[in-house]
């Protein structure tokens, strides 16, 4: 199953949806409409997929775990998640599945920084990243992107992210650490991403202070076992 | 007579300041207005009965008050605070703050609930296009 979180996408979902639709993945393709104000539900309908509707806008969070439920309802043995503004390749979701379905790990980062692949971020960002790089290795995660929202999720990681402490907002180092926790096997491989069509971004701005507060008190919780 | 003495001397004064009737009555009226306001908002179907206590118990609180300023007067002696308004006041911040806090957490779990519930809310209309549809299919 491949989840897609979607808020406001209408300009940039039709061509993901299509450019999905050439991989031929065998995958259901279910959009996570988070309370958009345009034709987000509509086109993702039209395009075949499943849609789930939030009645009002959640968080992006809130919109993969709603996939997450939705999976493990439909009995799905793991969930590939990507965003839907054009940055994740879905040439990459056959590589990205492949660890999981030989049973080598649980969770598999889409990581942009694995191998050189020209992904080019601002000074601040690259600042963030090699911190929550860092925190994350602190506790014992050794992974190089751990703000990708190219994933792929076993069951076992579905379960978990679907409780209560899976964040509404940004889930990154926190969720991985909770993961980390449970004994999940974590991996990254190597995946080309482009840069976003929209125009701002979660982590932009004055929300990157926020962002950075949020995520120290996140992971300080998970880590004292505050996790469900 | 030294600063500190002054400063002393001072404070007494502040502190055996005959008590104002009309702060009294003041005092009076608006914790009886605070129970009233209560009650109202209960019988409107505004306040949940087990949000009233906490309201009632500070209009008692304040009735109190209003009738023992002695025993006020008092409380300000021993946290060396100046006059008996200072600890009403530090009294009053102290509610707050802790009020403002146990909202918080009450928000914070009916953000939960209402997160999970517009989650169903999304599955289950997922569900029912779903079998609209197949109902559709088995028509046709």
């Amino acid at each position: 199953m491949l989840v897609i979180p979607s808020f406001n996408e209408a300009p940039r979902l039709p061509a993901l949806l299509a450019r999905i639709e050439a991989e031929k993945t065998g995958l259901e393709v279910v959009v996570v409409d988070d309370g958009s104000r345009d034709a987000t539900a509509e086109l993702a309908a039209r395009a075949g997929a499943t849609v789930l509707r939030h009645p009002f806008n959640l968080g992006y969070g809130a919109g993969l775990q709603t996939g997450y439920k939705y999976a493990l309802e439909v009995g799905a043995r793991c969930v590939v998640q990507m965003d839907a503004d054009g940055q994740h390749d879905p040439s990459d979701i056959r590589r990205l599945l492949a660890p999981l379905e030989r049973g080598e790990c649980d969770l598999v980062i889409g990581s942009r920084f694995l191998a050189p692949t020209g992904y080019e971020m601002g000074f601040t960002r690259t600042l963030g990243r090699r911190f929550f790089v860092g925190l994350a290795r602190a506790f014992g995660i050794r992974v190089t992107d751990p703000t990708s929202g190219f994933q792929a999720l076993g069951r076992r990681v579905l379960e978990l992210y679907a409780g209560d402490s899976f964040p509404s907002d940004y889930p990154d180092v926190d969720v991985l650490l909770t993961a980390h926790r449970h004994g999940l096997a974590v991996r990254e491989i190597s995946v080309e991403m482009h840069a976003s069509q929209r125009k701002s971004t979660l982590h932009g701005g004055l929300r990157s202070v926020w962002y950075v507060y949020k995520m120290l008190l996140a992971v300080w919780a998970a880590s004292a076992g505050g996790t469900k | 007579m030294n600063d500190a003495e002054t400063l002393a001397h001072l404070r007494e004064l502040f502190l055996d300041n005959p008590d104002l009737e009309a702060a009294r009555w003041l005092a009076l009226s608006i914790s009886l207005a605070l129970v009233a306001a209560v009650l109202f908002l209960v019988r409107r179907r505004g306040l949940r009965e087990e949000y009233t206590p906490i309201w009632l118990a500070v209009s008692a609180a304040l009735v109190f008050v209003s009738l023992r300023i002695d025993l006020l007067r008092e409380l300000t002696r021993a946290i060396g605070a100046w006059t008996p308004s200072s600890t009403l006041f530090f009294l009053g911040e102290l509610f707050l703050v802790a009020i403002c806090l146990n909202y918080a957490v009450r928000l914070s779990r009916a953000s939960l609930l209402i997160k999970n519930l517009a989650q169903e809310i999304a599955l289950l209309r997922a569900q029912v296009e779903k079998l609209a549809a197949r109902g559709e299919d088995a028509r046709e």
